[in-house]
């Protein structure tokens, strides 16, 4: 789905069949997922595996609208390189701290 | 790209976005917002970890299906935002203002039914302060995490709103074209930025 | 050349239709903003410096009342009879090192020096949003005059330390500061938006708005070290707003991030406050290393040694001062593994300053060089820079930090990268740059006179300091005779206070020749330092709009000395004649992708 610069006459996938504007696709696919996480958060799984299922479909989400809604995915590949710069750092925040708390490394 | 009182040259962008200022501009200031964001969750995470008998299982305390129902709310205004900014790309002044309106709108709702759940959360004594917090489970860091990270969130919406509704007023005089609507695709930059530390938020918040 | 585009009509006519308040007061111009941050970041050196000298008072002559009946302006709860008052000197600790840090150094590196050097030196005719620039400016003297108010509030200014230690700063319980505290933490939170904004323009504006030609690796060190600390303020300082929030949200709404009796985390605030303060000591010597590059090659009339290195030395000290924050936090009970990874991080970036090092004195070496008052401010930079880099590698290791941590061995550290380094290389960068901002030159004799006291008495007044640490001298400790080992150390103490007072004063030498030469310099012309750079192929000062036509660039900008030509420079903007070509010259109108990314 090559664009010339931002503007284009049709913004459509096809799904089985039908052309969709793709920002309606993306608006269902991130219904799905929000009526996923609800009902996925009350699973009675591991604390773990609930908590990295909820995590991976936010961050699934959060990709979707990055890409599809901001156009990063149409964007020269150094914009979305400065998009995603802040998220390692912040990750290495998180991550340090909670080895204070026990984590990894009593 | 006259900004300032004095004139400026209106030159190509040289080798490097292929992007123009003002859009160049508002991602690096998403940035700085993520940064922002970081230290409020990250204080959050840890916190959590450290001191987990101060938090309660979802549902226990929240509204899940309400702000369930708020979220989605929120991503169908990034629906219209984006469909907003795709009219205009055709030219369809019209269309723009329409749904430059239906995100106002549904921002501006989204925004008041935190207000209503943050009202209902008070009456059930669940609030920052490590003094007055009464709810029936969970702990004072429940509260004083919770306010922080939704009321910043909230903040940036309304924040957000009031932006949107500068941006519509202009759309209504007709000030965005084909050849020239850049400051729409930069509120819809925000727009969609605050959509999704939402999806992030709500999740981290209301559904571990 | 047909891409040469005309500016349209001059800017200088635009000028007059303005108004007094628009052009000196409320201006969108890149220059004036510069100037107006020059003034109010001056303003907060001396305060800051008027501070530190109280500070020595202390401990120079213990308990004796400030002299010239100093004390009588005083009120009671400050220096009753002239005598500072312990709870006092805990804030003029903590508001000497905030004033310095926050409403001196950082205005002056990014303030200034971004907003005069970067559209210039690019060859831009501003900042790409000139607006949001003048009130990127005008915050900082409302944060400036909040927390100048935190010292008549009841209870007196913050006195937690610059660093704000919860639990000492979250409650004003244990200090005594209330108000203070609250004030000092609502003036940093306003002053982050001036930094967040300004870093936005200035990456936006290096990135979108350089003039044909100039390609990132033509772009001047001092362009090169603002950007990249445009990029560290960009992301760090949001992360202090949100501790800062969070502190306040503890001070004022009852909140217990920080406090234990809350099960809050007073190592957490650490963490968030050094996750933000390591970036923050890059941002404050990254500017100053980039003026010292252009000074030194300036004036050696040679390229800066190593510029690709510069370049990447610059990008990795950024990279790496991510990732060693834990260094200030040894001694924190903080989980002794993370520290050891922290250590090892925090060695190895001294490897990327110790490149720059050796490719400034690779620049020197063999120049033609022009002993003047710009060059001794940029090689003492080097010398000072690298003592503290020396003592900062003995703090790194862990062992030794806890020994040392807290000790006046940190004062000397700080001290000798924060002003044998930034304020040194501030000091290269106005004398260098003033004839620019001013039109004229500023006095070389009184320059030379002011350079030479300084660097004499500040390395009388600090390097002591080091072995006073070693001896055990606290950190911030108001009367170390209290304790019977340390009381053999107050002849150094008072030694360093003169020093500290002779250091202070030569530098009314410098305000001086500041005032004085902006009327009675000598016109410098363009070009006073025969420098290769944009921003002397302008006027000085610029006009508005700066560039009678688009600049078109040729060459990178540390073409000294080249073999092929009889002058000993080459402006990066000089066309070059048709049989001669620049050893980097490509002709803009035939490539079309974009060059170096």
């Amino acid at each position: 789905m090559q664009d010339s610069e931002n503007g284009t006459s049709a913004h459509h996938m096809n799904v089985l069949g039908w052309k969709i504007d793709i920002y309606i696709g993306i608006w269902v696919i991130l219904l799905l997922l929000t009526l996923g996480e609800v009902f996925y958060a009350f699973l009675p799984l591991p604390k773990m595996v609930l908590a990295l299922g909820l995590v991976a479909m936010a961050v699934w989400k959060a990709a979707l609208v990055g890409l599809y809604y901001m156009h990063l995915r149409y964007e020269p590949r150094n914009l979305w390189i400065l998009a995603v710069s802040p998220l390692p750092l912040a990750f290495i925040l998180v991550l340090a701290v909670i080895t204070e708390f026990g984590w990894l490394v009593g | 790209m006259s900004d300032a009182g004095i004139a400026t040259i209106d030159r190509t962008p040289e080798p490097g976005m292929g992007v123009f200022n003002k859009k160049l501009g508002m991602w690096v200031f998403l940035l700085s917002e993520v940064m922002f964001f970081t230290s409020l969750i990250g204080s959050y995470i840890i916190l959590r970890y450290a001191h987990p008998d101060h938090f309660a299982p979802p549902g226990a305390i929240l509204n899940v299906n309400l702000t369930a129902a708020n979220t989605f709310l929120l991503i169908c205004s990034s629906v219209s935002m984006v469909k907003a900014f795709a009219a205009i790309q055709q030219g369809d002044v019209k269309g723009l203002q329409y749904w430059l309106l239906a995100t106002i709108v549904m921002g501006a709702s989204f925004v008041g039914v935190q207000v209503y759940e943050y009202i209902e959360l008070g009456h059930e004594g669940f609030l920052p302060g490590l003094d007055d917090y009464a709810a029936h489970a969970g702990g004072p860091l429940y509260g004083a995490t919770f306010y922080a990270m939704t009321g910043f969130h909230g903040a940036h919406v309304s924040l957000g709103v009031l932006a949107l509704i500068f941006v519509y007023i202009r759309a209504l005089r007709g000030e965005y074209t084909v050849a020239d609507h850049e400051g729409v695709e930069v509120i819809g930059l925000y727009w969609h930025f605050v959509d999704l530390v939402w999806i992030i938020l709500f999740t981290i918040v209301y559904l571990i | 050349m047909s891409s040469a585009i005309s500016m349209g009509d001059s800017h200088s006519d635009d000028h007059h239709h303005l108004g007094f308040i628009r052009t000196y007061i409320f201006s969108t111009d890149h220059k004036m903003i510069a100037k107006q941050f020059l003034v109010t970041s001056l303003l907060f050196l001396a305060i800051g410096g008027i501070l530190a000298a109280m500070i020595r008072w202390q401990l120079g002559f213990p308990g004796q009342p400030l002299p010239f009946n100093l004390g009588a302006i005083l009120p009671n709860t400050m220096a009753p009879g002239g005598i500072i008052l312990p709870e006092f000197y805990n804030s003029l600790v903590t508001m000497h090192a905030t004033f310095m840090v926050f409403f001196a150094l950082m205005p002056l590196m990014a303030g200034v020096f971004g907003n005069l050097l970067i559209p210039l030196q690019i060859g831009a005719d501003d900042m790409a949003f000139p607006r949001l620039n003048m009130l990127s400016f005008w915050i900082t003297p409302v944060a400036g005059a909040v927390m100048l108010a935190s010292f008549f509030v009841e209870g007196g200014a913050a006195g937690a330390g610059w660093t704000s230690y919860a639990p000492l700063s979250a409650s004003g319980e244990w200090t005594g500061v209330y108000m203070g505290q609250i004030l000092w933490l609502v003036s940093l939170i306003i002053l982050g938006f001036s930094s967040i904004t300004g870093a936005l323009n200035y990456v936006t504006t290096v990135i979108a708005m350089r003039a044909p030609g100039m390609t990132w690796f033509r772009i001047p060190l001092a362009t090169w070290s603002l950007f990249i600390t445009a990029w560290l303020l960009l992301l760090a300082i949001p992360i202090l707003t949100g501790g800062l929030i969070l502190l306040l949200f503890d001070q004022t709404i009852g909140t217990a991030f920080f406090r234990p009796e809350g099960s809050g985390e007073p190592l957490m605030w650490q963490h968030i406050f050094w996750f933000f303060g390591h970036p923050e000591v890059y941002i404050l010597i990254l500017p100053a290393m980039g003026f010292v590059s252009e000074v030194i090659a300036n004036r050696s009339r040679k390229p800066v040694f190593g510029y690709h290195s510069m370049v990447v030395a610059l990008v990795s000290i950024a990279f790496l001062g991510w990732i060693v924050w834990g260094h200030h936090m040894f001694q924190s009970g903080m989980n002794p593994f993370l520290g050891m990874s922290f250590m090892a991080t925090t060695v190895v970036i001294a490897v990327p300053s110790a490149i720059k090092t050796f490719n400034w004195i690779g620049t020197l070496w063999k120049g033609d060089i022009h002993f003047d008052t710009p060059l001794l401010h940029a090689v003492s930079f080097v010398a000072l820079f690298v003592v503290g880099g020396l003592s900062g590698i003995f703090l790194a290791s862990a062992p030794v930090d806890i020994y040392l941590h807290d000790t006046y061995f940190i004062v000397a550290h700080l001290h000798y990268v924060l002003v044998g380094g930034s304020l040194f290389g501030i000091f290269a960068g106005i004398t260098f740059w003033y004839p620019k901002i001013f039109g004229r030159m500023m006095n070389e004799t009184l320059g030379k006179i002011h350079w030479t006291v300084s660097f004499i008495t500040y390395n009388l007044a600090f390097f002591p300091m080091h072995n006073l640490g070693v001896q055990g001298m606290m950190r911030r400790i108001y009367d170390p005779n209290q304790y019977e080992f340390l009381q053999s150390l107050q002849s150094t103490n008072t030694f360093i206070s003169k020093s500290v007072f002779v250091f202070a004063g030569i530098q009314i030498i410098f305000a001086i020749n500041f005032l004085w030469s902006m009327k009675k310099g000598k016109k410098s012309g363009d070009n006073p330092w025969d420098s290769n750079g944009l921003e002397w192929a302008c006027p000085s000062p610029p006009p508005h709009g700066n560039f009678a036509e688009v600049p078109i660039v040729y060459r990178g900008p540390y073409e000294y000395s080249h073999p092929d030509r009889e002058q000993d420079f080459w402006p990066q903007d000089e066309a070059p004649v048709d049989d001669l070509d620049g050893p980097e010259y490509t002709d803009p109108n035939e490539s079309t992708e974009s060059n170096d990314e």
